[in-house]
């Protein structure tokens, strides 16, 4: 598939998950886009950007990604407790 | 079509565990969240076949990310193809989505910019997943905050390319498209309108809230916290309407978990819409008195 297009994923990646991205984004949207080497068109698409939009998008994803960290933890603990009364049981 | 084919079923979550296995006769089939299980214990996964065994189950995946420009990941497929021949569901599915690019893990669905490129991307994606799970899945639209950049499609039109691109069926979730069109300014009727009624075989219905902007102004936000809306319901009994397939319909609940009676009456809402659907498919004329 067309470089182009992944790498405006990983741009818009980075800019979902990463406050300081946004910012320098924010801050020189031309300059940000030309260094994750986005093409023109690209890069004037994103001075279009939904900014509110975006702040909310990251928001949302930054609790799913805490939700899911918690998730995994708690996944793993039970896990291995079961290992445990196995453990028990077997000796 | 006979109204009777049409199938209403919940989510399954551990905690609605024990009400959903005290009310099976009213539970017409489960969707399971299928990357639970991938790194899952046996013990687990044996629990599942065994559900499956008593109860139709459908498999539900929310990280392939298979709209994206990337190939999905091989490792992620054969996990999804493995469970699938394991448990056996009816079918799979899974959202239009990217979730990741380039190592950086989104952590939830994101939209990717709609355009001619990630209709081929994903075309590409659902053959490869056809290849290792053994089916193509129902795909999902999904909910966006954002409207998202660099996109010459509206999102009717990129979802129509895919599934023109692709022979999948599809799972329309209603409380996305309620969401997307309060929060980027289209009709949901409309929308639905704008669907091949052919292509619809699974219908996702949640509920979710608004939330304020930093700009005063309200999104929708679709967290599955909520019970289900009005506007879905009238949504479902629009599909039921136009589709001319058996619908399976799922009631999507993340948390803050109402009593099984609340669930089992948003059930029997959704039974009622796809009925009042169904009538007007079989008598137009009156629906238009």
């Amino acid at each position: 598939m067309s470089s182009d297009a992944t790498q405006l994923e990983i741009f818009l990646a980075r800019l979902y998950t990463d406050a300081h991205a946004r910012a320098d984004f924010k801050a020189n949207p031309r300059e940000e886009a030309k260094r994750a080497g986005l093409s023109e068109e690209q890069s004037a698409a994103l001075e279009r950007l939904d900014w509110i939009g975006l702040e909310m998008a990251a928001r949302s994803f930054a609790k799913k990604r805490h939700q899911k960290r918690r998730r995994t933890w708690f996944a793993a603990l039970k896990t291995r407790l079961s290992r445990f009364r196995f453990f028990r049981f077997v000796h | 079509m006979d109204s009777l084919t049409d199938r209403v079923g919940l989510g399954w979550r551990p905690d609605l565990a024990a009400g959903i296995l005290e009310h099976l006769d009213d539970i017409d089939l489960l969707e399971v969240i299928a990357d639970d299980f991938f790194a899952a214990p046996h013990s687990q996964v044996r629990a599942l076949k065994t559900l499956a065994a008593q109860v139709p189950v459908v498999l539900h995946g929310i990280s392939l990310g298979l709209a994206s420009s990337a190939p999905a990941e091989t490792r992620r497929l054969d996990q999804m193809a493995r469970l699938v021949d394991q448990v056996r569901p009816e079918f799979w599915s899974e959202h239009l989505a990217f979730v990741r690019a380039g190592g950086i893990e989104i952590g939830h669905l994101a939209a990717p910019p709609r355009n001619r490129s990630t209709v081929d991307a994903t075309a590409a994606n659902l053959d490869r997943a056809e290849a290792a799970v053994g089916a193509k899945p129902l795909v999902e639209n999904i909910a966006t905050l954002i409207d998202p950049p660099a996109s010459p499609l509206s999102e009717s039109e990129w979802l129509n390319g895919i599934l023109a691109a692709s022979p999948c069926a599809l799972l329309l979730d209603l409380h996305n498209v309620l969401a997307n069109g309060f929060n980027h300014g289209y009709d949901p009727f409309e929308f639905i309108r704008q669907i091949p009624p052919e292509r619809i075989a699974g219908i996702h219905i949640a509920g979710g809230k608004f939330v304020s902007a930093p700009d005063g102004s309200q999104r929708l936000l679709d967290d599955h916290l909520h019970d289900v809306p009005d506007p879905v319901f009238d949504l479902l009994e629009e599909t039921a309407a136009r589709a001319p397939a058996p619908l399976t319909v799922i009631l999507e609940r993340d948390g803050d978990y109402p009593s099984m009676d609340s669930l089992l009456a948003q059930i029997g809402e959704a039974r009622r819409a796809l009925a009042k659907g169904r009538a007007r498919r079989y008598h137009p004329v009156e629906a238009v008195r």
